[in-house]
């Protein structure tokens, strides 16, 4: 088994590594193509380690080789698979498999194909990294690996020119790069500061170790910590207000946004709660914290979901609010409930994602849904895998979508956070208007492509075929929350509705039926016969509002890039040069004019001389004198 | 080999002084072969060096001026021993890289001299021998700046000949009062460093020979507010006097602290903590602020530079093994990164002529390779896990935070900082479309420069993903010099500061 460790972790790498080889050359499709196996080995490799997990219920832990050592320092590459992270490899992996093979035929003319593979591959290995390692640390390696490829392959068009920002809200894809590497990093302080902590007073930095201190900790060393940590989450999974770079990043191509930004990198966060529960089951006010900040976050994406145009920006969207109910649930113990919606979350995310792809590349790279409308006569299938996977987001029974998001919005009722539950509740019947406001507009209707000369196909066959898995687990996973709940609680602390809740576990659930169909029918009426603009509710100020995300990505630049800026410019030009540097050469000057101004006595003149020695002596001794009566 | 050292000293030396009659044609040849004969002497140092002995080795002694105690007196531990292989790699790198044309026999010979300086300083344990090697590193890079560099050399050049002069001379005074106390309290003279570190001196003393020796120090680092003369240096340097410059000469700074300042004065330097953390963390912020402020690639990296020695410095004053062998793995892996950076920009500027980032753009779609290698070193430099740049950051913050979390939380904004001003270099020259009409017929590395940048590429991945045959003596030399220090200071709170490691008490 131990081999089939290192298979699932190094396949994506050797993956990486081989089309790095091909980087510079022209598209070759076979690169895909090696690219693709090696993934699909890898994700063989980790459902058999899940398989095995599952069964002896043992997880593997395998030390690979010393890291770091310095005084009472070690780390260790070392990595644990166990019920949390086999879930994560298995997730991971099968959303690559089909990211990878959908990307032969999605970048099929694109000229930097095969560095397109290499990057992708890279992000999987990170991500491996990132959920396999036994330790804080290397769990930092691979949360910054993730970090570098999302950089890499959201600017992966990097030839694209900046626009203003009222041309395109990402202003580049270089632009957004930057400011996604950038925002994370602020976010990675947090969390080097939470490894610090641990590392000062557990000594170690090895999960178990640490988890096994916790009681010996004190209360507010505890909380520092915690909260530090979900500092760090907070960048990875885009909460807010370290969220704009989200949206941004939909400047990647498409397949990028289907895997990094919606179903793996940016559940890194929510696995890291997952991951440290027995750290944040301690400290209940973070863990209040994080709900509360999660289910903020669900309705304020699903705010600026509502109103927004961009097929691909509202997906966007609502994978923050599906981050913010996952964050719901893990902030109030239900941690198994957060992770089987990350996984279940993935799955239909990820196939949303990838009809969009397949949208996009009908619709020749448009992204305004008013500029679609009766594409379902087309492109039948992609119909039918956004379909399923708006149905699944929105929750409707009996696809996953329902099974996961109800019970966190259950366990929020089972708390008694009674706020919070009629948050999510609502934010539910919004997530479902916006999904379908999004489909219908899409493919219903009238077909408002044809003034702009468009001439939409379907995608190619094996694509099709490829996207398959994710539908199928898009409608069927809810099934096996039973055994999943089996699995995963055998690590994960036991969380249960109480009897109260169970009693209304029926009325609970359609109360969020009722939300969530009212919001289909809602989207049906006004958008599934056309497009009807009304110009006074998007000229209204709430509209204006939400279409600009609330001015916060304009409020950032504002009060945070342009004054930096500024600030440097005058740090350099007025203080650097003027103030620091403009006084060592005033003391050089100095110098250099007095032995200028004192070269002048050098004139030759026997009586100036005499005149100065005179004047020489008298000084010294006036000096001796005063020394003497001071002395 | 006995006399390895020696032979490492002057072997570039007496080889700089053959080559005046070496044929102008093969004096680049003759070059590159003698710094790789110095390379494989240091490797072969390296391998013949015991890890576990943390004390000095291949210790050689031989009395100059006996009646003062000077004495030629060479030796080798875990802390010099990297950074003068850093050293001798990175003056061969350099000089394959190299393509200057005019007078390039006096560059091969100045280098070469320049060579035994750097070597010479990192082995001396004779402070007069030290002094003296310090000084004379001066002379080669004058005359680099002077004769090679850019309109202001002139200058560049003797602002920072007198700069650092100035502050090694107040050094000096430093060394002679040491000496002046060791002759009053023992009777002999002596300017032997192994000797020095027996001399327990009252707190008084210290606080004002730290200051002498940090004044010298301080300069070279360059710690802020004396770090002026870089800008001008670095801009105005051919590429391979900034590659040296960076690479190996502001080691000599960061070096001085940890060999003379932390062992000889451990409770003035406990003292200085806050001070210097101050200094370190003005510098890694205020810098890279300036750093992004930068028109010129080339400027961007020099203040980059001074950023990055904040960090070194922050770990140093962190009296732990943790921050103290960060600093020293921070050393080598800064002068990797930082010496590959100056040849990167070195390519830009041989093809362009000029290293404003306006002129660039879109460089990537010309120039895959060189943009691959400047996102590799980019990457590094900004302290990517897994690359050289990360293992020492991390130490280094790690063993602050044991002094003062407030600080290193500060002096930790250095990953957001470094990342504003390397990423906005970046999508300056790399990302856009190509707007001049000059970069479209750039083209790609050629062959000399891949050779050059390659093998560091290798090196910023391996230290990265297997640092241990590095940090290991470099631990064992922290360790025995921090147990050392607890041992050696006088005062109770010097004492509590300077943590021993626990696997160091449990040997004994």
């Amino acid at each position: 088994m131990e081999n089939l460790v290192y298979v699932a972790l190094f396949a994506p790498l050797i993956s990486s590594l081989f089309a790095a080889l091909f980087g510079m050359s022209p598209r070759q499709t076979f690169v895909g193509i090696v690219s693709s196996v090696l993934l699909f080995v890898s994700m063989l490799a980790s459902l058999i380690l899940a398989y095995h997990v599952y069964q002896t219920g043992m997880p593997i832990h395998v030390t690979m080789m010393e890291w770091i050592s310095m005084g009472d320092l070690f780390i260790p590459f070392g990595f644990l698979v166990d019920q949390v992270s086999v879930t994560m490899m298995s997730v991971v992996t099968l959303v690559s498999t089909v990211v990878h093979v959908y990307s032969i035929g999605y970048m099929d003319h694109d000229k930097s194909f095969n560095r397109f593979f290499s990057y992708l591959s890279a992000f999987v290995f990170s991500m491996m990294v990132l959920v396999m390692s036994d330790n804080f640390a290397g769990l930092f390696i691979g949360w910054e690996g993730v970090g570098v490829c999302s950089w890499l392959l959201i600017g992966f068009w990097y030839h694209k020119p900046d626009q203003s920002r009222e041309e395109n809200p990402s202003i580049s894809p270089s632009w957004a790069a930057n400011e996604a590497f950038i925002v994370n990093r602020i976010a990675d302080l947090g969390m080097l500061v939470g490894i610090f902590i641990l590392y000062w007073n557990v000594g170690s930095l090895q999960y178990d170790e640490v988890f096994a201190a916790l009681p010996n900790l004190s209360e507010s060393i505890l909380t520092a910590a915690a909260l530090a940590l979900f500092i760090g989450a907070m960048g990875k999974s885009a909460q807010f207000p370290l969220h704009t770079w989200l949206t941004d990043a939909m400047e990647g191509p498409t397949p990028v946004s289907a895997l990094i930004h919606a179903a793996t990198m940016v559940t890194a966060g929510v696995f890291l709660v997952i991951r440290a529960n027995p750290l944040f089951s301690m400290t209940p006010e973070v863990s209040f914290f994080i709900a509360a900040l999660g289910t903020f976050v669900a309705f304020f994406a699903a705010s600026m979901a509502l109103v927004n145009r961009d097929l691909k920006r509202i997906i966007a969207f609502s994978t923050l609010s599906q981050l913010g109910y996952m964050f719901a649930a893990a902030g109030l113990g239900a941690y198994w409930i957060a992770l089987f919606h990350l996984g279940a979350h993935a799955f239909f995310k990820a196939l949303l994602f990838l009809g969009a792809g397949n949208v996009m590349h009908a619709m020749h790279d448009e992204l305004d849904i008013f500029k679609m409308g009766g594409l379902k006569k087309q492109m039948k299938w992609t119909y039918i895998y956004m379909g399923v996977a708006s149905l699944a987001l929105a929750g409707i029974p009996p696809l996953a979508g329902f099974f996961s998001k109800d019970a966190i919005i259950e366990t929020a009722f089972n708390e008694g956070r009674l706020v919070l539950w009629a948050i999510l509740v609502v934010t539910a019947g919004m997530t479902a208007f916006y999904s379908f406001r999004q489909v219908f507009l899409t493919f219903d209707g009238d077909e408002r492509y044809k003034e702009f000369g468009i001439h939409p196909h379907e995608m190619y066959k094996f694509v099709l075929v490829a996207l398959s898995p994710l539908a199928l687990l898009a409608v069927a996973a809810g099934f096996f929350q039973g055994a999943f709940h089996d699995f995963v609680t055998r690590l994960l602390p036991e969380y249960e509705m109480s009897e109260h809740t169970h009693h209304l576990a029926l009325i609970l659930g359609a109360i969020v039926l009722v939300f969530a169909v009212g919001g289909i029918v809602l989207a049906y009426k006004k958008y599934a016969k056309g497009l009807r603009r009304d110009e006074k509710v998007e000229n209204g100020f709430l509209y204006k509002l939400l279409a600009n995300q609330y001015y916060i990505p304009h409020l950032y630049e504002e009060i945070i890039s342009k004054p930096y800026k500024m600030i440097s410019d005058l740090m350099w030009k007025n203080v650097d040069l003027k103030i620091v540097d403009a006084t060592v050469d005033g003391i050089a000057k100095f110098l250099y004019k007095s032995g200028d101004g004192t070269r002048k006595m050098q004139t030759g003149n026997l009586s100036s001389y005499l005149n100065w020695m005179a004047i020489g002596g008298i000084l010294l001794l006036v000096v001796a004198m005063l020394s003497a009566m001071l002395g | 080999m006995e006399n390895i050292l020696s032979v490492l000293v002057f072997f570039p030396a007496i080889a700089g002084l053959l080559g005046f009659v070496v044929n102008k044609e093969s004096a680049r040849v003759y070059g590159i072969t003698v710094a790789a004969m110095e390379f494989f002497l240091s490797l072969w140092l390296w391998f013949a060096f015991d890890g576990n002995n943390a004390g000095m080795q291949f210790v050689e002694m031989i009395p100059m001026i006996p009646d003062f105690g000077v004495s030629y007196y060479l030796g080798v531990d875990g802390i010099s021993l990297f950074i003068v292989l850093m050293s001798t790699l990175m003056t061969l790198i350099g000089m394959m890289s190299m393509n200057i044309t005019k007078n390039i026999k006096n560059m091969v010979i100045t280098l070469l001299f320049l060579e035994m300086t750097m070597v010479g300083v990192f082995l001396s344990l004779d402070a007069i021998i030290f002094y003296l090697f310090w000084e004379l590193s001066l002379v080669p890079m004058l005359y680099i700046i002077g004769a090679w560099g850019g309109p202001l050399r002139i200058y560049a050049s003797i602002k920072f000949f007198l700069y650092t002069f100035m502050g090694s001379l107040i050094m000096l005074v430093g060394m002679l009062f040491v000496a002046y106390i060791y002759h009053d309290l023992t009777g002999v003279w002596s300017f032997a460093l192994t000797d020095w570190y027996a001399l327990v001196l009252p707190v008084s003393y210290q606080l004002w020979l730290f200051a002498a020796f940090f004044i010298g120090f301080a300069i070279k680092v360059p710690m802020f507010p004396f770090h002026t003369w870089l800008p001008y240096a670095h801009g105005q340097a051919p590429t391979i006097g900034s590659v040296i410059l960076a690479a190996v000469l502001l080691k000599m700074g960061t070096y001085g602290f940890v060999r003379f300042s932390l062992p000889m004065f451990p409770d003035a330097s406990v003292i200085a903590i806050t001070p210097i953390a101050i200094i370190a963390i003005i510098m890694i912020i205020y810098t890279a602020m300036v750093a992004y402020a930068q028109k010129d690639m080339k400027q961007v990296i020099a203040y980059s530079s001074v950023s990055h020695m904040g960090i070194i410095m922050l770990g140093i004053f962190a009296m732990n093994a943790e921050g103290i062998g960060g600093s020293v793995f921070q050393m080598l892996s800064h002068g990797i990164v930082s010496g590959a950076l100056f040849m990167l920009v070195g390519v830009i500027y041989d093809r362009r002529h000029t290293k404003i980032m306006d002129e660039f753009g879109g460089l990537a779609t010309v120039m895959p390779k060189y943009a691959v290698i400047f996102g590799i070193m980019l990457m590094a430099s900004v302290g990517l896990p897994l690359t050289i740049g990360f293992v020492g950051e991390f130490l280094v913050l790690i063993g602050f935070y044991q002094v003062s979390p407030i600080m290193t939380i500060l002096a930790g904004t250095s990953i957001i900082v470094g990342a504003v001003y390397m990423l906005s270099v970046y999508k300056k020259s790399f990302f856009g479309p190509i707007t001049n009409e000059a970069n479209k017929t750039l083209e790609d590395l050629d062959v000399k420069e891949t050779m050059s940048l390659v093998p560091l590429v290798m090196i910023v991945v391996w230290l990265g993903v297997y640092p241990k045959p590095v940090l290991e003596p470099i631990n064992n030399s922290v360790k025995a010099m921090l147990s050392f220090m607890d041992e050696k200071a006088i005062t109770q709170e010097a004492k509590d500061m300077i943590k021993v490691a626990k696997s160091t008490q449990e040997i004994k």
